[in-house]
């Protein structure tokens, strides 16, 4: 069953609307005309990395100071625990 | 001008002063100022710092041409320990973990970071006004904006109170506000330098910019923080640019610029007739100028915004107080979700994360999102033709002067349209430099995508018969 979703849901923003300053940006693309059509052969940016060039597959160990520091900017927590109120139910 | 880090070098190694006195002169500027540069001071640090390197002058031995060297840095750095606040108020007490590439290079090379600078808020903005700091004033005149989003930086740059700082352009975020404080500021190729660790804004044209007073610190700086990363899989490697090449512009015979930009109704006529001499200028020392045709401003910003906007909204929905940020506390999970957001976020961020779960919802996003992404591949196939014909492309960075403090914040639309002539460069990914000279908000320097080279080349040039 679809669930329509309003954008206050979607961006986790209570109230959010969406601006009719930015809806006239995006009225602008509506009415553009466009000869390509994502064809990945005339995708020019294209910067995505070639599979022989891949990083290694390694877990790299934080730092002493780095895991400290992660801690430092958990909001709460308790016993090594992240605390959080109620969980999702739905 | 000279370049300021080989005169401070010089300084330096002939003892005619300390690091510690010039760290601790730059730091009482930066405190002093009213310009709102600053989000945070690193002066334990910085002081430490340059004791070590005057310790190492003391014993005899040789330093780097950027050991000791003052600089700031944009708050959307992670720099290890310290305050990264993106200008926020969800990440005001966020401290980074890890330390950013690019900055990383820099700290290996002996530089000194001396502050956080203030910015709009995630990169969010192109005035400096988006920020919890209070809006950075203009360095020429405090009643304008300093341009943005790397407002504090620039500002930092033109009153001196840096050496050279570390921005990040994302649509010209970089070259704005160099143009509005009259510095440079370069975007580099994209993947250049790597990204990691710079807070993301949009991925796909987020770049890592250097700032200062001459060509040659500009040169300096990019050499170092250039190079393949393998935490930004999107970065190359890159041959170091040396300083002899960047004196010959011999290999540029044609320049091209958008005839649209300066027939425009948009542009001040003072821009237009600066600019418009400086191409006659040019014509005169024998380069070629090409008008060359290019997509309306409207078509430019709004392809922009869409795609930075759809990136945006991606990159901060981690941003939820969960496992960092001010989080505020709800009767559930997922309304101490939506209230940590709706709390921390800023009027303009919010709208730029709405705006980007509109174009990627369904319905929207093939008419929206995926057409903005068709247009951004025919800018860069216009781009590619174009450098078939003409070496360099030559623009105004802005249609006008700054404005005053507080118009932008009233006028979103008017704020995303003065973006009209930095936008398309960064959907192309190609290297462009802002040099304070030829119009009143200087001009934009751009070659083909890693011909980084070919634009400092002819910024020389330009800087000798201008």
């Amino acid at each position: 069953m679809s669930k329509t979703m309003t954008v206050d849901i979607l961006s986790s923003i209570k109230g959010a609307t969406p601006s009719e300053a930015v809806n006239q940006l995006f009225d602008v693309i509506k009415n553009a005309h466009s000869n390509s059509n994502n064809n990945p052969n005339t995708n020019v940016n294209n910067n995505a990395v070639s599979l022989n060039d891949l990083r290694d597959d390694i877990v790299l160990n934080s730092s002493e100071t780095e895991k400290q520091i992660i801690i430092e900017n958990f909001p709460r927590e308790k016993n090594g625990f992240l605390v959080v109120t109620k969980v999702i139910e739905d | 001008m000279e370049s300021q880090i080989k005169h401070i070098h010089l300084q330096l190694v002939s003892k005619q002063t300390t690091c510690t006195a010039l760290v601790q002169e730059k730091l009482d500027l930066l405190k002093q100022n009213t310009h709102n540069t600053v989000n945070s001071l690193l002066d334990t640090t910085a002081l430490d710092l340059a004791k070590k390197v005057d310790a190492k002058i003391a014993n005899g031995e040789e330093i780097g041409l950027l050991e000791g060297i003052p600089f700031g840095i944009k708050d959307v750095y992670m720099v290890q320990g310290t305050y990264t606040t993106a200008s926020s108020d969800l990440l005001k007490k966020y401290k980074s973990a890890y330390t950013a590439t690019a900055i990383q290079k820099l700290l290996d090379a002996g530089a000194i970071p001396l502050v956080k600078e203030n910015c709009d808020s995630f990169g969010h903005g192109s005035s400096s006004e988006n920020t919890i700091f209070g809006a950075v004033k203009n360095a020429n005149n405090p009643n304008l904006v300093s341009g943005g989003s790397s407002g504090g930086s620039a500002v930092n740059v033109a009153k001196d109170y840096t050496v050279f700082s570390i921005g990040g352009d994302t649509g010209g975020s970089v070259r704005q506000p160099a143009g509005y404080n009259n510095i440079y500021g370069l975007k580099p190729s994209y993947g250049r330098i790597s990204r990691y660790g710079l807070m993301a804004y949009a991925s796909s044209t987020d770049c890592v910019g250097p700032l200062a007073k001459s060509i040659e610190d500009i040169r300096i700086v990019l050499n170092i923080m250039s190079g393949k990363d393998v935490k930004d899989q999107t970065s190359y490697a890159s041959q170091e640019i040396a300083e002899d090449s960047v004196t010959n512009s011999s290999t540029i015979k044609t320049i091209g610029y958008f005839k649209n930009f300066i027939n425009s109704d948009a542009i001040n006529d003072d821009v237009k007739t600066a600019f418009l001499s400086t191409i006659e200028k040019i014509k005169a020392k024998g380069i070629a100028v090409k008008e060359l045709d290019f997509f309306e401003a409207d078509t430019l910003v709004s392809t922009y915004y869409t795609l930075a906007m759809a990136e945006t909204a991606s990159n901060l929905s981690r941003l939820d107080g969960t496992n960092y940020g001010n989080r505020i506390e709800d009767k559930n999970l997922k309304e101490t979700y939506a209230v940590t957001r709706s709390e921390n976020f800023s009027e303009e961020t919010k709208r730029r994360i709405v705006g980007g779960n509109q174009v990627l919802s369904q319905g929207f996003s093939d008419a929206i999102y995926l057409k903005g992404l068709a247009l951004r591949d025919q800018i860069s196939e216009s781009f590619d033709k174009d450098f078939k014909e003409v070496d360099i492309i030559l623009s105004p960075v802005t249609p006008a002067s700054p404005p005053k403090i507080g118009d932008s914040l009233k006028d979103p639309l008017a704020m995303y349209l003065s973006d009209a002539y930095t936008v398309g460069f960064s959907l192309a990914q190609v290297p462009t430099l802002t040099i304070p000279k030829g119009t009143v908000t200087g001009l934009q320097i751009s070659a083909a995508k890693k011909n980084d080279e070919k634009v400092l080349q002819f910024a020389n040039f330009l800087n000798d018969i201008l």
